[in-house]
């Protein structure tokens, strides 16, 4: 498993691609990543970050349609690759395994 | 609500736009739209939720986001004709192709070639030829080693705000005991005019010497070829020459040990022979004597003086490391109370000047350069460069249409702009190429009168060292961007398709065009310095004309080496008579002279004193006669009047004792300074001017003091001697002086050429305003013809057409020369103030000046109208005398 392929700020791109598919581009993630987190996340930030998934082969993009709300310009629509989908899987399954070797002691300790 | 409002007003829909305009610019092309569309839609979402204010802010936030690599990386293309820098404008074979365009294109149109390139020529020889000097001119004094240190020890006059270059000869030794910072002191005394002779034998020369010592070769690094630097001009007697004074003399380099025999009086020993100096030095000096051999020829002389300085002495330190000039001021405030007394404090003042300063102020060698000239020059040569460049930019575009078809082609087949602009900047740099082969061809020939008319030494070498060739190559890069950046933008951003439809619209609904811009431009220049060489001109002939109030014509003057009356009455016998003279007269200096003698005359009327700041001149009882000075009252001055005190006074002196009649100052007494000699006013003079006329005529005295002659005026009878009289009459003199004063050297000189120097420097600026106007008429008209032609061809039908309806010849010279005719009008109004302005601030510099009147613009006007009529004319009336059978035929 090729974990360092994958940043943390490129993981939860990857998964909110896959949450809003098929109507993710960049600014509805953007907002959504905004909402999610509280914290103002640019559209420059989370387009570099799809850049570099999609150049792994993790997600996949197509011209969508033009708005006027954008100047009459089309949007890009980004999807999750088969391989995509794979690396979001063993992301989790790594985490959940680590998760639930977590005594349940402590995890009551948290809140 | 408030998405109806944004909707509403378009403005808060777009995002500020020049943040847009950024990254539009900077992101890659292929990832422009998505961008783009994001920053917007993320802004217009933002104006409703957050408002204008913050939705502004936020979006250059986001929009410096977009500032990274990964988005400014240009995508790479297989296709290379889109790929930006990798288009093949730079390829081999594409440049040889735009040099060969260019070739054929200059061949094509040999007329414009012609007047383009030679109009560069002209102008980049000229900028050549100023770049010399301007680089001569500030090398001087740059090879002395810790020249940086070196400084000279300057006598200002705090009452008078004026420095003096030189000092009292006190200096030197105050400067080794009471200055601790100095390292190094020389001081330097020229004396001009003695003779020095080989003894025993006839070889005599009149030279100027420096007396100096021993620490001069250490200060200024002179190179030497035989003697000891150390010691050489230690002791009394020694002299050091240069090589070529060593072979003037001897004819060998081999001389020390000889001697030379100074004044008739002594002979100093040859102890050290130097290099010759190299020509950018302030300190050319060819004969050193050591300064000791001053108590030999004059043993009264006090070395040590501090009462009265001439410039002649001047004292140069060479200051330890790391003193500051400006941190001296209180050592020289204690050097002027110790030597001169306290009261002198708020008189005299010493300053350091640096050596770099030297020669762009009075100094020794003779030579200086005026900034102010220096830095005219330079703007005159860009500006006849830039004129130069003009007229391509005109021609250029003027052939728009001709080469109209051929960009439109091009476009059409794929060329890029880019490319297209290489093809027109090859195309400027190869006539800017062939214009540089001229110039310097120009400035080969042009550079030996240039600098005799300047009186700089620079010479061919000059031209072709590193400096001059390197400028030569980046005035070449200038001039071609210069020149073929607005013609290669112009021309390359035709659409193909109003290029290829070949309508001949000349700009018809262009009021002004930038092309009449230049033409006004470069005329306005033209006439500007047109208007200048005119004034200058004016006020030089009013030099040489002015009435003087005395005789300059007909007067040669000769020295006098001694002045005892026996002599003196010995050489007037001899000189009377000599058929061709009329008067001979001693005395001082000329009538009208540079250097003067100075005094504070004294009126005293019971307690009230008037001051007078007089000039004296010293001549004999013939002064009057030989210069033609008019005596208004009272006698003349007899030779006997030495002992008694007799004086003559001229108008400005007695109305300064407010006496406005002559006869009433006759018999006055006048008492020099506040000392208790005084003199009695013999009679009163008409003015006559003492000093140039960049001057107030002086309040002026004349009296009889022998011991002060040191040049006889011999007025010859004919008022307008031919040149064979002139010349028999000197032969004459010169028997007649040699046999008087034997062992000395005969130098005479004209009175009125004497007198017409004092207006070298404004009859050099005059020659070269000249030189520059002519260059300046001459590339204009060049344009100016090639813009004609130009317009003639393209009006070839109309004319036609014209012809056949009925015009005249004068009409149609008439329709093509009035264009031409409101450039020049408006060049006129533009340039008029500007050259009246400029040569007001030039006559100031003169006391007695002519008057700018407006008929002397309106000459130069109609002068320049004429010129530029005449070259228009030539192609207008060509163009009307063609027939229309002919014009109209090709279609």
């Amino acid at each position: 498993m090729r974990r360092s392929d994958l940043g943390e700020f490129e993981e939860v791109v990857l998964l909110a691609v896959a949450a809003l598919s098929p109507n993710a581009y960049t600014v509805a993630i953007a907002e959504e990543l905004e909402r999610e987190t509280g914290n103002m996340v640019t559209s420059g930030a989370v387009h570099a970050a799809m850049q570099r998934l999609e150049q792994k082969g993790y997600l996949r993009s197509v011209w969508g349609e033009a708005t006027a709300e954008r100047g009459g310009r089309r949007k890009r629509l980004y999807t999750v690759t088969a391989l995509g989908g794979r690396i979001l899987e063993e992301a989790r399954a790594v985490r959940n395994r680590l998760w639930d070797r977590i005594l349940p002691a402590i995890r009551l300790e948290w809140t | 609500m408030k998405q109806d409002e944004s909707k509403q007003n378009p403005i808060a829909e777009q995002p500020p736009r020049c943040c847009t305009r950024c990254i539009n610019w900077l992101v890659a092309p292929h990832l422009r739209e998505e961008i783009l569309g994001d920053l917007q839609e993320r802004y217009a979402h933002r104006v409703r939720t957050q408002g204008l204010l913050l939705a502004r802010r936020r979006y250059w936030l986001e929009a410096t986001a977009y500032v990274r690599p990964a988005f400014i990386k240009r995508q790479r293309s297989n296709n290379p004709s889109n790929a930006g820098l990798s288009a093949p404008f730079y390829n081999p074979a594409m440049i040889q192709n735009y040099f060969k365009i260019a070739f054929r294109s200059l061949a094509k149109n040999k007329g414009y070639s012609f007047i383009n390139i030679v109009g560069l020529a002209v102008g980049m020889a000229c900028t050549v030829l100023i770049f010399m000097v301007v680089i001569h001119e500030t090398s001087y004094d740059k090879a002395v080693s810790g020249g940086d240190r070196i400084y000279r020890v300057e006598t200002e006059n705090i009452k008078e705000k004026y420095t003096y270059p030189g000092t009292y000869t006190g200096m030197a030794q105050a400067l080794r005991t009471d200055l601790p910072e100095v390292e190094l002191v020389t001081p330097m005394l020229q004396i001009h005019g003695n003779t020095l002779a080989i003894p025993n034998a006839d070889k005599r020369f009149k030279e100027s010497v420096i007396f100096t010592d021993n620490n001069i070769f250490n200060l200024l690094g002179y190179q030497w070829l035989a003697g000891n630097a150390e010691r050489a001009l230690v002791q009394p007697n020694t002299m050091v020459l240069t090589k070529s004074y060593a072979l003037k003399y001897f004819g060998t380099e081999d001389v020390i040990g000889k001697t030379i025999r100074f004044d008739n009086k002594q002979d100093l020993e040859i102890t050290g022979v130097l290099e010759d100096h190299p020509v950018t030095t302030s300190f050319p000096f060819k004969m050193l004597v050591s300064v000791s051999t001053l108590k030999t020829l004059n043993p009264d002389l006090d070395l040590n003086r501090w009462n009265g300085w001439g410039d002649n002495y001047q004292v140069f330190v060479r200051l330890k490391d790391g003193v500051l000039p400006d941190k001296l001021a209180k050592r020289f405030e204690s050097i002027v109370v110790k030597y001169i007394g306290k009261e002198a404090l708020s008189e005299k003042r010493f300053k350091l000047n640096a050596l770099s300063e030297i020669h762009y102020s009075s100094n020794l060698s003779g030579r200086t350069a005026n900034p102010g000239l220096l830095k005219t020059l330079s703007f005159i040569g860009l500006l006849v460069l830039v004129i130069a460049c003009f007229n391509f930019i005109n021609l250029s575009t003027a052939q728009a249409l001709k080469r109209a078809r051929e960009v439109g082609i091009r476009k059409a087949i794929g060329s890029n702009r880019r490319s297209l602009i290489f093809q027109f900047l090859a195309e400027a740099a190869l006539v800017t190429f062939l214009a540089l082969l001229l110039a310097g061809m120009v400035s080969m020939l042009a550079i030996q009168p240039v600098a005799d008319t300047l009186s700089i030494p620079l010479s061919l070498a000059d031209l072709f060292n590193l400096q001059t060739l390197l400028f030569m190559v980046g005035l070449s890069i200038l001039t071609t961007l210069l020149a073929g950046l607005y013609p290669a933008f112009r021309l390359s951003a035709m659409s193909p398709m109003w290029a290829m439809k070949k309508i001949a619209v000349v700009q018809g609904n262009q009021w002004f065009s930038t092309r009449q811009g230049l033409v006004v431009a470069q005329f306005t220049v033209s006439l500007i310095l047109i208007s200048s060489a005119f004034l200058i001109k004016r006020q030089l002939n009013f030099f040489r004309n002015a009435d003087l109030g005395f005789d300059k014509s007909a007067i040669i003057t000769v020295g006098l080496p001694e002045n005892r009356p026996e002599k003196l009455q010995a050489l007037r016998n001899r000189l009377t008579s000599i058929a061709q003279i009329q008067e001979v007269s001693f005395s001082m200096n000329s009538v009208s002279s540079e250097s003067n003698w100075m005094q504070g005359m004294e009126y005293r009327q019971g307690p009230s004193v008037t001051q007078v700041k007089t000039q004296m001149k010293m001549g004999d009882s013939h002064y009057l006669s030989t210069y033609g000075v008019q005596l208004l009252a009272g006698n003349a001055l007899q030779d006997s009047d030495t002992a008694n005190f007799k004086v003559l006074a001229n108008e400005v002196f007695i109305n300064r004792l407010g006496i406005s009649r002559p006869l009433d100052a006759v018999g006055i007494t006048v008492y020099y300074g506040d000392s208790k000699q005084f003199a009695t006013i013999a009679g009163v003079v008409k003015n006559f001017h003492v000093n140039s006329l960049h001057q107030k005529i002086d309040p002026t005295l004349i009296q009889v003091v022998p011991n002060n002659f040191y040049q006889a005026g011999i007025k010859l009878k004919s008022a307008q001697p031919d040149r064979e009289s002139i010349k028999a009459a000197l032969t004459q003199i010169e028997k007649g002086w040699m046999a008087i004063f034997p062992g000395h050297v005969f130098e005479y000189g004209f009175l009125d050429e004497t007198l017409a120097q004092a207006y070298q420097s404004e009859a050099r600026t005059g020659k070269l305003i000249e030189a520059s106007t002519f260059l300046a008429v001459l590339i204009a008209c060049l344009g100016l013809f090639g813009l004609a032609t130009f317009t003639a061809e393209q009006r070839t039908k109309e004319i036609g057409v014209r012809k056949v309806l009925g015009a005249s010849v004068a009409n149609i010279t008439a329709l093509l020369s009035k264009d031409f005719l409101k450039l020049i009008l408006i060049a006129i109004i533009i340039a008029s103030p500007i050259a009246w302005y400029i040569m007001n601030q030039w006559l100031q510099n003169f006391e007695f000046k002519i008057k700018i009147q407006w008929w002397m613009f309106a000459l130069t006007g109609l002068s320049m109208t004429l010129i530029a009529m005449l070259t228009v004319s030539f192609q207008s009336i060509k163009a009307a005398l063609l027939n229309p059978v002919k014009s109209l035929r090709s279609e």
